[in-house]
C-alpha cells in the first residue's frame, strides 16, 4: 500500500548551506544564553515574561505541525485509505516540529534542570494545565517517533521479503498501529486545547478581544484547520504531485475540510467577542484592533482562495489558500499570548534580534533534517 | 472518493470538540468554587493614610532578605527602585495630583486562591497552611507561568542570571517571622502604617476603621473580595480610590477557580480521556482492514 521512495539527490545543496549559516548564528547566541542568561539575550522582562521563544517555537510551532494529527484522523478514523500517501511526511514534519518544542523550552526555561521535574511524582501539580500540556507533548513525542519508525525500518529491510529484525519490527509495529493512532488523534486534542487554556488563567491580563472560557476550544479547532493547511502547503512544496488528477482532488477534499473547520472557528470566536462585549473595542482604533483586525483580514482572504469548487482544484489557490489561513492561525496565536496580553498598561514588548536568531536558527535546523530524511529515508510518495 | 462532510463532522464532534466543549454541557457539576480564607491565615493591613513615605519598610525588606540595591544613577541615589523588581519584593510607591497625594505598599499579596499556584506545573509554588505563598527553588524550572498570570504582576524572574531565581515576598517566613514573629516590613514601620496579623481580625480592624471614621475612607478593603480575596488588605483615603493606585480591579472570584473548573471537567479522574481514546482505538482496529480499500 506505500510506495514511498528516499527522494534522493546531493544532500548539501547551496539552500541547506544557507540554511546552516542562520543555525550557526543562532547557536552561538544560544552559547551566549546559556552563559550569561536569558536577559542577556532577550528582550524577555518582568512585564512580558514569555516572548518569541515560547510563543512561536510552542505555541505557533504545535499547531504548524498539527498535519500528523490530522491526518491519522483522516486515514485511520474517517478511514480513508487513499489519503495515506500522506501520513509519513506530515508526521515526520510534526515529530521534528513537537521535538523543538520540546528543546526551545530548554532554552526558554530560566531553571531548565528543573523541566525534570514534570516526571517526579511529588512535583506534579495535575490542576495546572501547563502540566496537561507537557506530559501530553512528551507522549506524543514518542508516539510520533512509534508512528514514523516503519519508515526508517524499511531502509534496513531486505529486498524480496525475506525477514530479519527490521522486519519483524515492522510487523509487529502495523499490528499494534490503532493503538498508537488513537493516542496519535487523542493527544493533540488535549495539548492543543491546553495550549489555549494557558491563557484563561491571565484573565484580564489578556485583552476581551481574545479572551474567554472557550479558548481551549477555540484552540483545539484553529489547530484543526492549520493542520490540513500545513499538509496541503508542504505537499505543494516537497511533492507537487499536480499533474495526477487524484492527487489535487484528494489535495481539494483536506482544503474543503479546512475550510469548513475555519467557518466553525470564526463563528465560535465572534460568538464569544459579542458575548463579551468586545465589539466596541474591536472598532477602536488601538494597536490590539490592528493586530485583530489583520488576523481576521487574513482569514477572511483565506476562506476566498479557496471558496468553491473550481478554486479548490486549482495548485495555485490550494497553496496560497492554505498559506495565508496558516498565518490566520499563527496571528491569532501571537496575538492571543503577545499583542493582547498586557500586564503593564503602556509597556509593549518586542524581540530583540539575538532573541530571533535563536528561534530561525532552530528552524533552520528543523528544515534541515526533514529535508535530509526526506533524501534518505522513505517518506514521500510520488506517482 | 470524496472524505463525506458529514462522517468528517461526526468524527470531529466525537473527538475533537467533544473534548473541550465537555465543560458547556456539564460545567456545573464540577465546577470548583474559589478557597475561602481560613481562620489561620496571616497577612497584613496596609493603610495610607497613616503611611509618611518614610519607606523604612524598603530598607528592612531588603536587610531581612538580604536583596541587593538598586542604584539610581541619574539622581545619585543609593537605593531607588522604581517598581518591584528581582531586587525589590516590597516597595512604597506614590500617586500625585493637584490636591491630593497617597502612598501605596505593594508587594506579594499572597492571594487566598492564588493564580500561581493553581498554574505551576511542578508544585514549585505552595500556599502554607497560615496563607503564605511560598517559593520554592528545587521544584522550579524557571518557565515563568507565574509571572504571566499573577494579576498583580508580583513574581519577578531573575533575567540577568545564569540560573535566575522567582523572587517574591514571602512574609519573611524564613527570615524576620521566626525570629521576631513578624515580617521586617510591619515590624519596621514606625507609624503603624502596616500592620501584621491574622487575615481575619486585620479585617474586622479594617472595618472597624471604616466605620469609625466613614470621612476619611474609601468605602471598601481592598483584599476581602478581589480575585477571591486575598491575604493582604488595603485601605485608602477618601480622596483617592484604589483604581488610581495601580490596583487592578478584579471579579470576586478567583481565575484560578474559574479556569481549574474547566481542567477538572475535562481531566477528572482521566474518565473523558480513557474512553475517548478506548473508542478512537476501537474505530482505528475496526478500520484497520479498510486501510487498503480504495
Amino acid at each position: 500500500m506505500d510506495h514511498a521512495k528516499p527522494v534522493g539527490g546531493k544532500i548539501f545543496t547551496p539552500p541547506i548551506l544557507f540554511l546552516s549559516l542562520l543555525f550557526l548564528i543562532g547557536f552561538y547566541f544560544l552559547v551566549v544564553r546559556y552563559i550569561y542568561g536569558i536577559g542577556s539575550v532577550s528582550n524577555l522582562s518582568h512585564h512580558q515574561a514569555w516572548g518569541v521563544w515560547k510563543v512561536m517555537g510552542v505555541l505557533v510551532g504545535a499547531a504548524l505541525v498539527n498535519g500528523g494529527y490530522v491526518t491519522a484522523f483522516v486515514v485511520y478514523i474517517i478511514n480513508k485509505g487513499t489519503y495515506h500517501r500522506f501520513v509519513r511526511q506530515a508526521v515526520l514534519f510534526s515529530l521534528l516540529g513537537y521535538s523543538f518544542a520540546g528543546f526551545s523550552l530548554a532554552y526558554d526555561t530560566g531553571r531548565y534542570i528543573g523541566l525534570l521535574n514534570f516526571f517526579i511524582p511529588k512535583y506534579m501539580q495535575t490542576n495546572s494545565v501547563l502540566f496537561e500540556v507537557g506530559i501530553c507533548i512528551t507522549a506524543y513525542i514518542l508516539i510520533l517517533a512509534i508512528e514514523i519508525l516503519p519508515a526508517i525500518l524499511e531502509k534496513f529491510m531486505p529486498e524480496g521479503g525475506q525477514q530479519n529484525w527490521a522486519a519483524s519490527l515492522h510487523a509487529y509495529l502495523n499490528k499494534i498501529l490503532f493503538l498508537t493512532v488513537a493516542f496519535g488523534v487523542l493527544l493533540p486534542t488535549m495539548h492543543q486545547s491546553g495550549l489555549g487554556g494557558l491563557a484563561f488563567l491571565f484573565g484580564q491580563k489578556l485583552s476581551p478581544l481574545w479572551q474567554t472560557p472557550l479558548i481551549s476550544l477555540l484552540y483545539v479547532i484553529s489547530s484543526i484547520f492549520m493542520g490540513f493547511c500545513i499538509v496541503i502547503a508542504l505537499e505543494c512544496l516537497t511533492v507537487a504531485d499536480f499533474k495526477s488528477k487524484s492527487y489535487v482532488n484528494m489535495l481539494g477534499t483536506m482544503m474543503k475540510m479546512a475550510f469548513y473547520v475555519a467557518i466553525l472557528y470564526s463563528v465560535i470566536r465572534w460568538i464569544e467577542i459579542f458575548r463579551n462585549g468586545a465589539a466596541g473595542q474591536a472598532m477602536e482604533l488601538s494597536f490590539e484592533s490592528l493586530f485583530f483586525w489583520a488576523e481576521w483580514i487574513l482569514i477572511v482572504i483565506g476562506l476566498y482562495l479557496v471558496s468553491g469548487q473550481k478554486k479548490l482544484s486549482s495548485p495555485k489557490n490550494l497553496f496560497l489558500g492554505s498559506c495565508v489561513l496558516l498565518t490566520g492561525g499563527i496571528l491569532y496565536r501571537l496575538n492571543t499570548y503577545i499583542i493582547g496580553y498586557e500586564s503593564v498598561p503602556g509597556l509593549t514588548y518586542f524581540p530583540s534580534l539575538p532573541e530571533l536568531m535563536i528561534s530561525i536558527g532552530m528552524f533552520a535546523l528543523q528544515i534541515i533534517i526533514f529535508i535530509t530524511i526526506i533524501k534518505i529515508f522513505p517518506v514521500i510518495t510520488k506517482e | 472518493m470524496d472524505i463525506k462532510r458529514r462522517s468528517f463532522l461526526k468524527g470531529i464532534a466525537g473527538a475533537g470538540a467533544g473534548v473541550a466543549a465537555t465543560p458547556l454541557i456539564s460545567g456545573t457539576a464540577l465546577a470548583r468554587e474559589s478557597y475561602k480564607l481560613q481562620d489561620e491565615h496571616v497577612g497584613m493591613l496596609y493603610d495610607n493614610t497613616r503611611c509618611v513615605g518614610c519607606k523604612s519598610c524598603e530598607v528592612a525588606c531588603k536587610r531581612a532578605n538580604n536583596l541587593p540595591v538598586e542604584p539610581d544613577e541619574a539622581l545619585g541615589i543609593y537605593d531607588a527602585p522604581r517598581d518591584l523588581s528581582e531586587k525589590t519584593m516590597n516597595i512604597i510607591k506614590m500617586y500625585k495630583d493637584e490636591d491630593e497625594t497617597a502612598y501605596i505598599k505593594r508587594q506579594c499579596m499572597h492571594c487566598v486562591d492564588p493564580s500561581c499556584v493553581s498554574g505551576c506545573p511542578v508544585s514549585a509554588l505552595n500556599k502554607q497552611p497560615n496563607g503564605i505563598v511560598t517559593w520554592d527553588a528545587d521544584a522550579c524550572c524557571g518557565c515563568r507561568y507565574c509571572e504571566m498570570n499573577c494579576p498583580f504582576n508580583i513574581p519577578k524572574y531573575e533575567y540577568n542570571e545564569f540560573y535566575g531565581k522567582i523572587v517574591k515576598c514571602e512574609m519573611c517566613i524564613n527570615t524576620n517571622l521566626p525570629k521576631h514573629g513578624q515580617p521586617a516590613c510591619t515590624e519596621a514601620c514606625p507609624n503603624e502604617a502596616v500592620i501584621f496579623g491574622k487575615t481575619k481580625a486585620l479585617l474586622a480592624e479594617a472595618k472597624r476603621r471604616i466605620k469609625e471614621s466613614p470621612h476619611l475612607y474609601v468605602n471598601q478593603v481592598y483584599g476581602e473580595k478581589e480575585g477571591g480575596g486575598t491575604s493582604v488588605l488595603y485601605l485608602t483615603k477618601a480622596a483617592v480610590p484604589f483604581s488610581k493606585l495601580g490596583l487592578p480591579s478584579l471579579p470576586d472570584y478567583s481565575q484560578a477557580s474559574a479556569s481549574e473548573s474547566i481542567q477538572h471537567t475535562l481531566y477528572q479522574g482521566l474518565i473523558a480521556p480513557i474512553v475517548i481514546y478506548a473508542g478512537l482505538a476501537a474505530i482505528a482496529f475496526k478500520n484497520r482492514s479498510g486501510d487498503k480499500e480504495e
